[in-house]
């Protein structure tokens, strides 16, 4: 029975490159997949391609092909990756200089376009597109349309396919949903056609995509057996064996840090995935609820009776708004006295920001150690602590009132109690806020740009 | 006598925009049948009070001895906005760990 063999490279843009390098070079692969965004990232890569055409991409791509491609070229392995971010030609024609560089002649790599909607808002409500938000119908998007910084598409896996079927040995997709990353290679591998589709087996590929897509996250890494798993900084970043059957193996390398057990891969079956019976992908919805997990050996835990349904006609949009600024302060408040000198200082803030007219959308302390993480949950403690850190937070309308916090922050530690210390001051940020749409997959068509690295010529 | 949720459950937790969601994963099928009763989105309305905003739904996943909770409105307005520190709301299934349990339940007692 055919198998095939997918590494994943990187769950985040951040995330560590060593663990992508040993599998390039030992996991044996057909495929390795890379996840870089967050649901944020293409609105700050929009910003950096408004600032100069040619950026716009995850910048970190281009080193990492430079150590990847020779690698993967040798091995017959090819990478899918969304580090494309706005900028998916540009981000080609990179690693394109660095592989006509390197000698690589004739390898293919493929560019996906058509997910940036951003020039398209109007052209869709003309369409007919509402573009109500997922998450508060009841707002519309006329109250933030003159300030919206990019609109994306959650696309799936047909241009990858398409690439692949041009031979490209590096396919750079921009908003590519994380489970395309892998699934467009299983389908391209099987011959699977969303024509004629068996929509289990389309569901076992989205939840094993989903299972290895954040990398080392499925691996022991973020978990709640942290205290059984081995040498966490030579984590092994997952491999996925897929059958034609529709049953997977997900493993990881001999040697390397990290554990795969039934409870690492049921907590990240479970990590964000919201409606069990209806994990919906472009390519498909997958259906957790039928799937069983075992232990199938060391490091090894085996997935079968996975199931799906037919790919919904909508695709997620993510629409990313300006929405004011944050600002944030902090104090550290020594013995003794800590919980009532925290409590003076906030009166303190209070009173300044009375004083000076300001009133922000949203104020918030904290008194890290006691309360950051468990708000209102938290019990307030019987002791007073050695430290409290009280941090302070506003939404507010501009960057001048954010600044303006920062200095009414500032000045507790000069008029308040005696050694309340102060360290560099955090720069504002501007928010950029999401939201979360759907519209018709016809209305979003994608296409593949394919390049190849020329021969080389001896130089005359 | 009273149990917490990490008793009988790995808890992990995740975002997608303002929604926190928590997988449990029950220890076995006892602790499993435990938490099929006792863990209701109205008694995690009660727990989380003042913390999550919104509707609370829990998904059961019976072959993994599972379930998952998704709480609307509960990450002080998503990632991207938030005041929290914990902006993605990783530490959400640390609270929801402390979620009390009546260990007659665990007990084969069904009687509270």
């Amino acid at each position: 029975m055919k198998r095939v063999r997918l590494g994943a490279g990187s769950g985040y843009w951040g995330d560590m490159l060593e663990p992508a390098v040993e599998l390039a070079k030992r996991g044996q692969l057909d495929y390795l997949g890379f996840d870089f965004l967050a649901e944020l990232t293409m609105s700050l890569l929009q910003r950096a391609k408004m600032k100069d055409n040619t950026k716009g991409y995850i910048p970190d791509i281009v080193p990492w092909m430079r150590t990847l491609l020779p690698i993967t070229h040798a091995q017959g392995t090819k990478m899918v990756l969304n580090g494309g971010g706005t900028n998916c030609v540009a981000a080609a024609d990179a690693v394109m200089a660095d592989a006509s560089r390197a000698g690589l002649s004739g390898v293919r790599v493929a560019a996906i376009t058509g997910d940036d909607l951003t020039d398209r808002i109007d052209e869709l409500r003309a369409a007919g597109v509402s573009l109500q938000n997922m998450e508060d119908p009841s707002r519309s998007i006329d109250e933030i349309a003159d300030r919206i910084v990019a609109a994306h598409a959650y696309i799936g896996s047909e241009s990858i396919i398409e690439a692949l079927d041009l031979g490209a040995e590096v396919v750079i997709g921009g908003r590519l949903a994380d489970s395309a990353v892998y699934v467009g290679p299983l389908m391209h591998e099987f011959g699977w056609d969303f024509g004629n589709a068996d929509w289990d087996l389309i569901g076992a590929a989205i939840t094993v995509a989903h299972v290895i897509e954040c990398a080392g996250i499925c691996c022991g890494g973020m978990s709640s057996q942290w205290k059984n798993v081995p040498e966490p900084w030579n984590m092994g970043f997952p491999i996925a064996e897929f059958a034609a059957d529709g049953t997977a193996q997900i493993s990881k390398l001999p040697g390397t840090g990290g554990l795969i057990n039934q409870w690492t891969i049921k907590e990240h079956l479970l990590y964000e995935t919201h409606n069990p019976s209806d994990y919906r992908m472009p390519d498909g919805i997958a259906d957790l609820t039928t799937l069983r997990v075992n232990d199938a050996g060391s490091n090894v835990v085996s997935l079968s009776d996975m199931s799906g349904r037919e790919r919904p006609e909508m695709l997620k949009v993510q629409i990313g708004y300006t929405d004011g600024w944050i600002a944030e302060a902090r104090v550290l408040i020594p013995f003794p006295d800590t919980l009532a000198k925290a409590d003076r200082c906030e009166e303190i803030i209070r009173k300044r920001l009375d004083i000076v007219g300001l009133t922000p959308r949203d104020l918030r302390f904290d008194r890290v150690g006691i309360d950051a993480l468990a708000g209102p949950l938290a019990r307030r403690p019987r002791r007073d602590p050695q430290e409290i850190e009280l941090r302070v937070t506003a939404h507010v309308d501009s960057r001048e009132e954010a600044m303006q916090l920062n200095r009414e922050v500032t000045h507790v530690t000069t008029i308040g109690p005696v050694g309340t210390a102060f360290g560099a001051p955090l720069r504002p940020r501007e928010v950029i806020a999401l939201w979360p749409t759907l519209v018709p997959r016809e209305l979003i068509p994608t296409s593949v740009v394919i390049e190849e690295v020329a021969s080389s010529v001896a130089i005359a | 006598m009273w149990l917490s949720l990490s008793d009988l459950a790995y808890t992990r937790s995740g975002d997608k925009g303002d929604v926190s969601n928590v997988g449990v994963m029950a220890f076995g099928d006892a602790e499993y049948a435990a938490l099929r009763i006792w863990l209701t989105p109205e008694r995690l309305r009660d727990f989380f009070a003042g913390f999550v905003l919104g509707p609370i739904a829990v998904y059961e996943l019976p072959r993994m001895n599972s379930f998952q909770v998704v709480m609307q409105k509960a990450l002080g307005g998503g990632a991207t906005r938030t005041l929290r520190f914990d902006e993605t709301g990783k530490s959400v299934a640390a609270l929801m760990s402390r979620f009390p349990v009546p260990a007659s339940l665990l007990n084969g007692s069904e009687t509270l």
